[in-house]
């Protein structure tokens, strides 16, 4: 007994010292990134030859009455990110030299987990008439979108929760939005088998990329390239070039229906994820398949790019598994409340967020897989309690806030708690000292 | 076709071969990249399995930067170069989506081509020694229909699949079956399987339930105020009806002061007349019995109003018994006693057999619906057949009693009298002077009382006749016949008289 007790209270030591030097990773990384998270108007924003004269938002008319100007002219209240000041680094690197003379080298260890601030809700936001299926904020923070069953796309405002646009256009529910940074433009997809491309300066379709064969589920958009890809229920995913709505490329090879789809700048740029419980990545230059990952028992519906990590996280009802980029090798399963996940986001601070078809929340701790946190949310008076679901997350562009569209028809903003610290709120972390078979 | 994305490791058709790793482990993985360029990606070993985070080596690795993003130089020549790729793409589909010239072949410039002959001479090439050939492309029709069938090529053999990297399913247990349960769904209009449904999940079911009744409180305001109006109108009635009360009875008083006042002068007059006379008698006190002795005292017979006020007493006791009898029975003896003196007793004509129900029920009914060979269902016959009318509307006992009031009728209906005496009312002439009929019918002789609605009947006469009967020889010469074979002596009165029946 003394000797194993011993044993534990040695590797919390060890644990403790960990911990010490992940923060100043954390936090030497931070200070740059804040800078750019801060100012989201001076972000850069890379152009190359694809692009067109006629996309670059600044060569449009001034005097044109379209939400992109007014709300850069506006200036209304804006997040940002908080400074946070991290100056150990001199003290970790001791901690750590002193780490390294402790550590076993052939044990894996179990990483302490960052602490999170838990999560609460802050405003409820109704007025769509439908499931609200898709969210996506506005690279400069001031306003979102979301899309829902009840046909419309309805453009909100962050900070006050305002409506302040209703588009209308799609004939069936909104599957799948993304505003890009790059263009003042709007891509919209839905079950209609449409997909649009709305001008935000006049708040009109200007685009239809037609070619899907049935309902299309989600959308992406590529950081440096105009390209789009879209999939869906027929199976594919298609690449389109923006301008030219030509369909570049038609990736198939799924046996399902597409659930989620996404972009990134280097390979591979397109992850799509199935419900024929596989993910796979493609290589976008040659419209094939780079690897499939078929580690999912159950249909993955959703997929999260970690903004700084070369890594990205999979949903599915039997958990999810989060995967290291290039190849797609399996990086570690989240392991916590299992419910059939609809939605993942993730935010700089390293906190993955599932919600759930059943309404549950869960917080995860992005490098250790430690679920901090499980919320049910509350279907709004007057909805059924069978109403309690979240199809649809995101953070804003601080990651400071989350929004979800949910079953109840109303979009929940969710912030973490600043009142909270270490001490009110301990972390419950027990890992398990057995190891782990395979 | 299928060989085309062989690597070059394998020729096509040959089988695989077994090849080594450096650590001398066989690469039966070879399986799963045949027929895949060689950049894919398989995972096919255990290792692959084992979550990076928990191999011993991953601490090493990550502070070597195992999951950082690739740097801005490789992101920038990846996007140059899948935007090249991509570009080259779209060209191809722009260009060939647009028509050009070349495509319909009728600008092409002529080509000139020198031809010399090997065979030299005048019998050949009709002497010519060289020629120039003008080469142009043959003008081409483009709505042509193709001149060949594409035939759609079979697909190649599939790319062998991924390899799965997970456990088979596992059965589910039968809790998880449970959880997976899903009622049936039960519409609220159709259950053509027969479920029972609790009356708790219909409500539930049903969303009026969650409507909130709101009423407005000028409701419940309204109501208060006519109830106070009703209450304070109430009021005012019932006061105004004792004040109009009050005066009447004083007004009642002072009638009564006055009468007896009057009656107490006559009293007093009476008094003064005879007051040698009179003898005060037993029923002075009544004002009625005091006439009957005022009017039988000049009369002077004392035995007489003696007997007859030994009459009257022997009445009274007698009303004053049977009171009092009355008064000592049940409530259910008095209450026939008071039917019976109402003349609401039945008990008795029931005994006697002189009550009669009701009358008979097929009066009250359609007859021309009963007995029919075909119902309402055969439908309505033919629009054109006039049938409606051709057989009466009742027939049988029914239609005697609709019209007249019969021995049966219940007599109850007519005021207690009885079928003789209504008949007989009938039959009354109520207008003196006044003929029944008109003129030139048949006078005297009562018009037979119908016992049915008026029937016309057909006419039988085919042939009309030439005239009637006036003298009755026909009649006579008939009898005259008949008499003579059948009957032989009387029989001519009786046989009219039969007739006139």
């Amino acid at each position: 007994m003394s000797t194993t007790e011993a044993d534990i209270t040695k590797r919390f030591a060890q644990h403790a010292l960990q911990t010490c030097a992940t923060f100043t990773d954390e936090y030497g990384m931070w200070p740059c990134e804040r800078e750019a998270y801060a100012t989201p108007n001076a972000r850069t924003r890379p152009t190359t030859s694809l692009s067109h004269p006629s996309t670059d938002p600044l060569s449009r008319s001034v005097q044109s009455h379209a939400l992109v100007r007014r709300l850069e002219d506006a200036g209304g209240p804006t997040l940002t990110r908080p400074a946070t000041s991290g100056d150990s680094s001199s003290v970790a690197q001791l901690m750590a030299v002193e780490q390294d003379a402790l550590s076993r080298p052939m044990m894996a260890e179990a990483q302490r987990p960052e602490w999170h601030a838990p999560w609460k809700l802050m405003r409820v936001i109704s007025g769509h008439l439908g499931w609200v299926r898709c969210i996506s904020v506005e690279p400069n923070n001031k306003w979102f979108a979301t899309g829902a069953s009840d046909r419309t796309i309805k453009i909100w405002d962050l900070a006050s929760g305002t409506l302040k646009l209703t588009l209308t256009g799609h004939i069936s529910s909104v599957r799948g939005l993304a505003v890009s940074p790059r263009h003042p433009y709007m891509f919209s997809c839905g079950e209609d088998k449409m997909v649009k491309c709305w001008d935000l300066e006049y708040n009109k379709v200007i685009r239809h990329y037609h070619g899907h064969l049935s309902g299309v589920y989600s959308l992406a958009l590529h950081p440096m390239l105009d390209v789009l890809v879209t999939a869906g229920r027929d199976a594919t995913a298609r690449v389109w070039d923006m301008r030219t709505k030509e369909c570049i490329h038609v990736l198939t090879g799924h046996q399902s229906t597409i659930a989620d789809v996404k972009m990134q700048e280097a390979d591979p740029q397109v992850l799509t994820a199935s419900m024929d419980s596989t993910i796979r990545l493609w290589d976008l230059a040659a419209g094939k398949t780079m690897a499939v990952l078929t580690n999912h028992k159950k249909s993955v519906r959703s997929l999260a790019l970690h903004p700084k990590q070369f890594t990205f996280a999979s949903a599915s009802a039997d958990g999810i598994k989060q995967w290291k980029c290039p190849e797609g090798s399996l990086l570690q399963n989240l392991e916590g409340k299992r419910s059939i996940v609809n939605t993942l986001a993730v935010n700089p601070d390293g906190v993955l967020v599932s919600g759930g078809d059943d309404g549950s929340l869960c917080f995860w701790d992005w490098n250790t897989g430690y679920n901090f946190q499980t919320m049910d949310t509350i279907a709004q008076p007057g909805s059924l309690s069978s109403e309690a679901g979240i199809f649809s997350s995101t953070f804003d562009q601080t990651g400071l806030r989350l929004l979800t569209g949910e079953a109840d028809k109303t979009i929940k903003i969710w912030k973490e708690d600043e009142s909270a610290t270490e001490d009110t709120h301990p972390m419950d972390w027990r890992p398990s000292l057995r190891r782990r078979k395979y | 076709m299928a060989q085309q994305g062989y690597t070059k490791g394998n020729a096509p058709g040959s089988a695989l071969v077994l090849r080594t790793n450096d650590d001398g482990e066989a690469e039966y993985d070879a399986i799963f990249r045949q027929g895949h360029a060689a950049s894919r990606t398989v995972h096919a070993k255990f290792k692959d399995l084992i979550p990076l985070r928990d191999r011993a080596d991953f601490k090493t690795k990550e502070g070597n930067g195992l999951l950082e993003r690739p740097d801005q130089d490789t992101v920038q020549s990846t996007a140059e170069r899948t935007r090249l790729a991509l570009e080259k793409i779209t060209q191809r589909r722009v260009v060939a989506a647009q028509p050009t010239a070349g495509q319909l072949g009728t600008n092409r410039q002529p080509e000139y081509v020198r031809y010399t002959p090997k065979q030299q001479g005048s019998g050949h090439n009709s002497g010519a020694k060289q020629r120039v050939v003008r080469m142009v492309n043959m003008p081409v029709d483009p709505l042509e229909p193709q001149r060949f069938k594409t035939k759609k090529i079979p697909r190649g053999p599939p790319s062998p699949p991924a390899p799965v990297m997970h456990s088979p399913p596992r059965k589910p247990t039968a809790e998880e079956q449970k959880e997976w349960f899903i009622p049936p769904s039960i519409s609220n209009w159709k259950n053509a399987k027969g479920f029972t449904i609790p009356l708790d999940k219909r409500l539930a079911a049903d969303a009026r339930g969650l409507q909130e009744v709101q009423v407005n409180d000028n409701f419940a305001k309204f109501a208060d105020a006519l109830n106070a109006a009703e209450r304070h109108a109430r009021d005012g009635v019932r006061q105004r009806a004792l004040q109009q009360q009050k005066l009447a009875q004083k007004e009642k008083d002072a009638k009564e002061q006055h009468l007896r006042l009057l009656a107490q002068q006559a009293r007093e007059a009476r008094a003064g007349l005879d007051t040698g006379a009179g003898h005060p008698g037993p029923g002075t006190t009544d004002g009625t019995s005091a006439s009957v002795v005022q009017e039988g005292s000049p009369g002077g017979d004392r035995k007489q109003s003696y007997e007859e006020r030994e009459a009257l007493r022997r009445e009274r006791q007698q009303e004053l018994e049977r009171e009092v009898r009355l008064s000592h029975t049940g409530t259910e003896q008095r209450a026939k006693m008071l039917a019976r003196a109402q003349g609401r007793d039945l008990s008795e004509k029931i005994a006697l057999g002189l009550a009669k129900p009701t009358a008979s029920r097929e009066s009250m009914f359609d007859q021309r619906l009963f007995n029919m060979s075909e119902g309402l269902g055969s439908g309505f016959k033919g629009d054109d057949t006039y049938s409606i009318y051709d057989k009466p509307l009742f027939t049988g006992s029914s239609s005697s009693s609709i019209y007249r009031p019969s021995r049966n009728a219940d007599s109850d209906a007519y005021g207690g009298g009885s079928a003789e005496k209504i008949t007989g009312m009938l039959q009354q002439e109520r207008f003196e002077g006044t003929t029944s009929g008109f003129q030139g019918t048949s006078e005297g002789a009562a018009p037979a009382t119908r016992d049915g609605p008026v029937q016309f009947e057909k006419s039988t006469a085919t042939k009309p006749k030439p005239s009637a009967d006036v003298f009755g020889l026909d009649q006579f010469l008939e009898q005259a016949k008949k008499s003579k074979r059948d009957l032989p002596e009387d029989s001519v009165g009786h046989s009219s008289s039969k007739r006139a029946r």
